[in-house]
């Protein structure tokens, strides 16, 4: 089972992402994310940095768009993109984690934002899913 | 989901579902469209879109699809959603993410046939000139505190720093200044992203198009906007750029709980929004008041710098290289107006989400020299196709807050669009048919693909039928400059 596969969505890129528990979810995310961001075989991405991030949210669809939009935010002001990720501590609205990642040399999307768009994590009989939309 | 069933026809171009459609509908829904662009729209989630901001708190006489809605993410693309002061709602979602996401159209004194020696020169020059692409910086260094001004300022700030004329602030919806903007209320991140976009065009739909006036349809309106058959035309859309965004993501996440507070239950979570008259409400509008700024500051650099590029490539070459603004309307955002409402006229916060302004003629913010005859339109077409300048009518401030459309609407996802075009081969497609092409990625070039958009003139046909916005020009490009 892949953790994130590309879905159709008229005006935007959607993710649909799955984890066993939310761990891996987020993971998996920020995985999806950063396979939007830059192709990592054709910009040659050096994992060469690191960097820590804690967000803080009130539930698990916050705490996903905030961890998202903080990744985000690092693609668009020196075009970090992240492809090696730890967690130290992770909670339903508390996530704190270090990124091991490189600068892509040019973007392949303009990512603007992860929108809250029908945004439910749900329980499935694997572990957890989810639909993210993003806009482009 | 929406069938055609729930969908009533009550004129020629006008569709209604009742409120009793959906029991949490406050007010009907509205749409401005034609058989088959209903079609288009039912195809995704826009209707139920709709049918959600019919939800919303305060909201007043009825939401609004203009014909090139599609789905977007909480409120369609292509809605108006009208709440009244002092306790309806404000929503960061009901504007997007783009904030005052916009089109500025410039005029030139330059034929066609005189222009056509140096178009590729042309071309060159816009692209050297205006700093596209992700995430890209432009050369405007803004000193410690100046990005405030930008915020605060807008064009004002552009003028001061000699990139705009008087005629070109006068030509701009509200003068290119939100007033009562905050960059207080703006986050340091969304700052950080902002600080050295000011002037840069970015990436995805947005476009610097060269493009000659083909058809005028109403002599005295062209006229007096300065134009003719034949003319080169200059049309510029973008927005704020990763501010505006990092503004919206910021109070998407903040009202998360703010509706909380105020006990306000959403159909979407993307809906969220807060009272206008609560600090919550106050802080957004503040903040979406300085990025819309941030945008308009941004289209007049731009516009700056295309006049540089005219200058540079066609002094001495063409009888006039001089380029005027026509004017420039934004169609990504949330303005507090003056409307008549069940005969009487109230204030309320028009949410206007891919919907341009369109206000009639003698309404006090429509620039002098076009008061008369009502407020331009800009309607750009998806790539390769035309554009349209509309006037604003009396019939909009009537029926629709004073909106209309703002372009062909998606038709086709990105994702279907590459795999149906290929960038190279659109690019040839295009130069084809005579159209000058400078894109930084092919693949975003096949993005924009014109068959992944919704016919424009179709489009437009819908709202100058409808008598909202009637044909004023109609414009072909003949050079595409994109990130």
């Amino acid at each position: 089972m892949q953790g994130f596969e590309e879905v159709e969505h008229t005006a935007d890129i959607a993710l649909r992402v799955r984890g066993r528990d939310l761990r891996e979810l987020l993971v998996n995310a920020a995985l999806g994310l950063s396979a939007l961001l830059a192709d990592r075989t054709e910009a040659s991405v050096e994992a060469t940095q690191t960097r820590q991030v804690e967000v803080e949210a009130f539930d698990p669809e916050s705490l996903l768009v905030s961890w998202l939009s903080e990744l985000i935010y690092w693609a668009e002001k020196d075009r970090f993109v992240c492809y090696g990720i730890e967690v130290q501590e992770v909670s339903s609205a508390h996530l704190k984690a270090t990124c091991t990642g490189g600068c892509a040399p040019e973007l392949r999307h303009h990512i603007k934002a992860v929108t809250y768009h029908n945004l439910q994590i749900i329980q499935t009989d694997q572990g957890l899913e989810t639909t993210v939309v993003f806009d482009v | 989901m929406v069938d055609s069933r729930a969908i009533k026809q009550i004129d020629k171009y006008l569709f209604e579902i009742d409120p009793s459609f959906r029991e949490d509908m406050r007010v009907p829904a509205r749409l401005y469209t034609d058989a088959e662009l209903l079609e288009h729209a039912l195809g995704d989630a826009s209707v139920d879109q709709l049918v959600n901001t019919a939800t919303l708190p305060g909201v007043v006489k009825y939401v609004l699809a203009m014909p090139d809605i599609h789905q977007g993410y909480g409120f369609p693309i292509g809605g108006v959603v009208a709440t009244q002061l002092p306790d309806g709602i404000i929503s960061p979602g009901g504007v997007g993410y783009d904030i005052n996401c916009g089109v500025r159209l410039l005029g030139t004194h330059i034929s066609e046939e005189e222009l056509k020696p140096y178009l590729d020169e042309l071309a060159t020059a816009i692209y050297n000139n205006c700093p596209s692409g992700v995430g890209k910086g432009g050369e405007i260094k803004l000193k410690t505190g100046e990005l405030d001004r930008v915020l605060e300022e807008g064009s004002r700030w552009a003028k001061a720093r000699g990139f705009a004329t008087d005629e070109d602030i006068e030509r701009t919806e509200v003068g290119g200044c939100l007033e009562g903007a905050d960059a207080g209320a703006v986050s340091a991140k969304a700052k950080e992203r902002g600080h050295d976009q000011v002037g840069t065009l970015g990436a995805g739909n947005h476009f610097i198009e060269v493009d000659v006036v083909r058809d005028i349809y109403d002599e005295e309106a062209a006229q007096r906007y300065g134009l003719f058959v034949g003319q080169i035309a200059v049309q510029i859309h973008c927005g704020s750029r990763g501010l505006g965004h990092q503004v919206c993501t910021d109070y998407v996440q903040r009202f998360q709980q703010t509706v909380q507070k105020y006990g306000i239950r959403l159909p979407d979570r993307e809906l969220v929004c807060a009272p206008l008259n609560s600090p919550d409400g106050q802080a957004y509008l503040a903040a979406m008041k300085a990025a819309a700024n941030y945008a308009f500051a941004n289209r007049q650099v731009l516009a700056h710098h295309v006049r540089r590029a005219f200058a540079e490539a066609l002094s001495g070459k063409v009888r006039n290289p001089h380029v005027f603004q026509v004017y420039d309307v934004g169609h990504n955002m949330a303005k507090i107006e003056q409307h008549e409402v069940d005969g009487e006229r109230i204030t309320v916060c028009v949410h206007r989400k891919g919907a341009t302004r369109a206000f009639g003629p003698y309404h006090p913010d429509i620039p002098s020299a076009y008061r008369d005859i009502g407020q331009p339109v800009l309607v750009p077409g998806s790539m390769g196709t035309a554009s349209w300048v509309l006037r604003g009518t009396e019939e909009a401030m009537r029926q629709t807050f004073g909106s209309t459309c703002h372009g062909a609407g998606r038709a086709m996802s990105r994702t279907q669009a590459k795999k149906k075009v290929w960038g190279g081969e659109l690019r040839e497609q295009l130069e084809g048919q005579g159209i000058h092409v400078r894109a930084g990625s092919m693949s975003g070039l096949a993005e924009e693909a014109p068959s992944a958009y919704k016919d424009v003139d179709r489009v437009v046909e819908v709202m100058h039928g409808s008598g909202i916005a009637t044909k004023v020009a109609r414009l072909v490009p003949v050079a595409i400059i994109k990130g």
